[in-house]
C-alpha cells in the first residue's frame, strides 16, 4: 500500500531501493484523484493512459539499471498554462479551449527527460490572472484544508494538488505572486526563482518582464530536486539567463550558522497589516533561525505599495498588450474577472507605463544595495489564512499592496515557508527572497527550518 | 477618473463591456490613478527605465 502522502525525495529514495514501483506509485496517485478530486477541481485534464504508458517505460529503465536520477518516476502535474504537445493547453479558459501545441514548453521537456511522469493539467486563474471564477469552462481549485476556502493563485491548482497528495510536486508561474500565494495558502514550499533561471518558453505569457516559472512541492528539498531539472539556459526565451546551475540538493546542508537575515516587518505590520497568527508564526519563524545560528537584523525598504503599484502597472499593461486584439474580438469568452481586470488595464497610459518601468530600476538597486550586508530577506508572504472561495473580490489584487510582488519587480528568487497552523487548522506561512540568481541559499534556509520545526508532518484530512 | 473618462478610455479601447461591469470599472479607476501616482515621482531626465534592448548578438 502507497502511503497517502510522500515527498518527491521519499519516493524517489523508494524507488531507488527498488520498493516502490513508478506504476504503483502512478496508479496509487491516479486512484487518489478519482476519489477526492471531485471536490477539489485541482484538476482540468487528467492523462491516465499516457501516465501509466510512461510510468511502465520508467520501471523498465529503472530495472534494467538506468535510472535518470530523483525524479525518475515521479508523478508530477502541469499548471494548464505549461504548454504540452498533441495535449490542450486552455489558460482555462474559453478562448484557448481548442489550443493543442505542437511543442512541450522548455521546463516540461526537462521535467519530463528527466523522468517526471505528467498525471495532468492543472487549473489555473484565467491566463494566470482572472480567478477564483465561476465563469470559466471549469470550476476553481479548492482548498483541501477546507474546501469552502480559497487555495490562492493563480497556481490554484498545483496549490490543491501537491497539499492533498495528488500529485508529489507541480509547476506554478508567479508574476505577482501566483506561485507563493498558492503555497502560502495550501501549505507547501513553492519557490518563485530568478527571472532568467528557467526558461519560459512554451509558458503562456501574462507580462513578460514579470513572468517567473517554478516548482511547488512539499518540502524544500522537493522544490530543489524540481529546479535542478527545470533550471537551465534556454537560447529560445531572450530572458534566459547563461548562468551555471548549481547542484541545488548538495546545498540542502542543514546548516545556516552565520546567514544573515533582513526582517521587512515593515511589509506585513504596517504597509499590508498581516493577521495576528501570521505575525506570531513569523515571530517564532525569526526564533527558529537565530537559534540556527542565524543573525536576523530590521530591514527597511519603500512602502510596499510602491513596489505593489511598479509591479502591478507592468503587469497590467503587458498582459493588456497580449490579449487586447482578443478583447475586442471576444470580450465575452473571457471570465468576468479577467476581462473587468484587463478593461481597467486600458485606462493605464503609456507614459504611466514606462514610468512603472524607470521605478522598476530604482526598487531593484534599492533592493540590491539593502540586501549587500545579507544573504536573506524575510517577510510575510500573505496577509492570513486562506479566505472564504467566495469572498475574494474582483479587484482583491488592488484593494491591499501584494507581499509577494517586490520580489517579481527585483526578478529575485522568493519562496513561501509554512510556519504553522492557525487555530482552524489552516497553513501559515513566510517568505523567504534571496539575491540573484542564489536560489540555493533560499533553499537551504528554508530546508533547515522545515527540518527544525514539525510542520511537514501535518496533512490536510479529506477523507472525512 | 470621471466616468466620462473612463467611458472615453474603454471606448478608444474598443472593448464592449456591459453596462453593470462598466460601473463597477469606473468606481475602482481611482486603483490605477493612485498607482499612477505612485510610479511617477520625481526623477531625473535620464533616468532609464529596467528595460533596455540588447542587439541581438550584442
Amino acid at each position: 500500500m502507497v502511503p497517502d502522502f510522500l515527498t518527491i525525495a521519499e519516493a524517489s529514495t523508494l524507488i531507488g531501493k527498488r520498493e516502490l514501483s513508478p506504476v504503483e506509485l502512478t496508479e496509487s496517485r491516479l486512484t487518489r484523484i478519482e476519489r477526492l478530486d471531485g471536490k477539489l477541481h485541482s484538476f482540468i485534464r487528467v492523462l491516465r493512459e499516457p501516465a501509466l504508458a510512461a510510468a511502465r517505460a520508467a520501471e523498465a529503465e529503472i530495472m534494467a539499471g538506468n535510472r535518470r536520477g530523483p525524479l525518475h518516476g515521479i508523478p508530477i502535474g502541469l499548471k494548464d498554462i505549461y504548454e504540452t504537445k498533441g495535449v490542450p493547453t486552455t489558460g482555462h479558459s474559453k478562448v484557448l479551449i481548442d489550443h493543442v501545441p505542437q511543442r512541450d514548453a522548455t521546463s516540461v521537456r526537462r521535467l519530463t527527460e528527466a523522468g517526471a511522469i505528467v498525471l495532468g493539467k492543472l487549473a489555473t486563474h484565467e491566463f494566470a490572472l482572472g480567478g477564483p471564477s465561476f465563469d470559466l469552462p471549469w470550476p476553481p481549485a479548492r482548498n483541501p484544508w477546507d474546501t469552502s476556502r480559497f487555495t490562492g493563485g493563480s497556481s490554484s491548482g498545483t496549490g490543491a494538488a501537491v497539499a492533498a497528495g495528488l500529485v508529489l510536486g507541480g509547476t506554478g508561474s508567479d508574476t505577482g505572486g501566483s506561485i507563493r500565494g498558492p503555497a502560502a495558502l495550501c501549505g507547501l514550499a513553492g519557490l518563485k526563482p530568478s527571472y532568467g533561471r528557467i526558461s519560459r518558453t512554451g509558458i503562456l505569457p501574462l507580462a513578460f518582464s514579470l513572468d517567473h516559472a517554478g516548482p511547488m512541492t512539499w518540502t524544500a528539498e522537493d522544490c530543489a530536486i524540481m529546479l535542478q531539472a527545470m533550471a537551465g539556459h534556454d537560447p529560445a526565451d531572450p530572458a534566459s539567463a547563461d548562468v551555471p546551475v548549481p547542484d541545488y540538493r548538495a546545498a540542502l546542508s542543514g546548516d545556516v550558522k552565520g546567514l544573515r537575515i533582513g526582517l521587512i516587518r515593515h511589509f506585513y505590520d504596517d504597509d499590508n497589516r498581516a493577521e495576528e497568527a501570521t505575525r506570531q508564526g513569523i515571530a517564532a519563524a525569526v526564533k527558529v533561525f537565530e537559534n540556527l545560528g542565524c543573525s536576523v537584523r530590521e530591514l527597511r525598504l519603500s512602502p510596499l505599495a510602491d513596489w505593489a503599484a511598479c509591479g502591478v502597472m507592468i503587469m497590467l499593461s503587458e498582459a493588456y498588450a497580449i490579449h487586447q486584439a482578443t478583447l475586442r474580438e471576444r470580450f465575452g469568452d473571457y471570465g468576468e474577472m479577467f476581462r473587468d481586470r484587463m478593461a481597467l488595464a486600458a485606462l493605464v497610459t503609456g507614459g504611466d507605463y514606462v514610468q512603472a518601468v524607470r521605478r522598476r530600476r530604482e526598487l531593484a538597486a534599492e533592493f540590491a544595495t539593502a540586501m549587500a550586508d545579507l544573504d536573506l530577506a524575510l517577510t510575510a508572504a500573505a496577509p492570513g489564512v486562506a479566505p472564504a472561495i467566495d469572498a475574494v473580490g474582483k479587484f482583491a489584487t488592488f484593494e491591499r499592496p501584494m507581499l509577494t510582488m517586490p520580489f517579481n519587480v527585483t526578478g529575485t528568487p522568493a519562496m513561501s515557508v509554512c510556519c504553522g497552523y492557525s487555530v482552524a487548522g489552516l497553513p501559515l506561512s513566510f517568505q523567504l527572497a534571496g539575491k540573484p540568481f542564489e536560489e540555493a541559499t533560499v533553499l537551504r534556509a528554508a530546508h533547515a527550518y522545515e527540518k527544525a520545526t514539525p510542520w511537514r508532518s501535518a496533512h490536510p484530512r479529506l477523507d472525512h | 477618473m470621471t466616468r466620462a473618462e473612463v467611458e472615453t478610455a474603454l471606448a478608444r479601447a474598443g472593448l464592449e463591456v456591459p453596462e453593470r461591469e462598466r460601473q463597477e470599472i469606473a468606481a475602482v479607476a481611482h486603483f490605477i490613478e493612485e498607482m499612477a501616482e505612485r510610479v511617477r515621482g520625481k526623477r531625473a531626465m535620464g533616468a532609464e527605465p529596467a528595460h533596455i534592448f540588447p542587439p541581438p548578438g550584442a
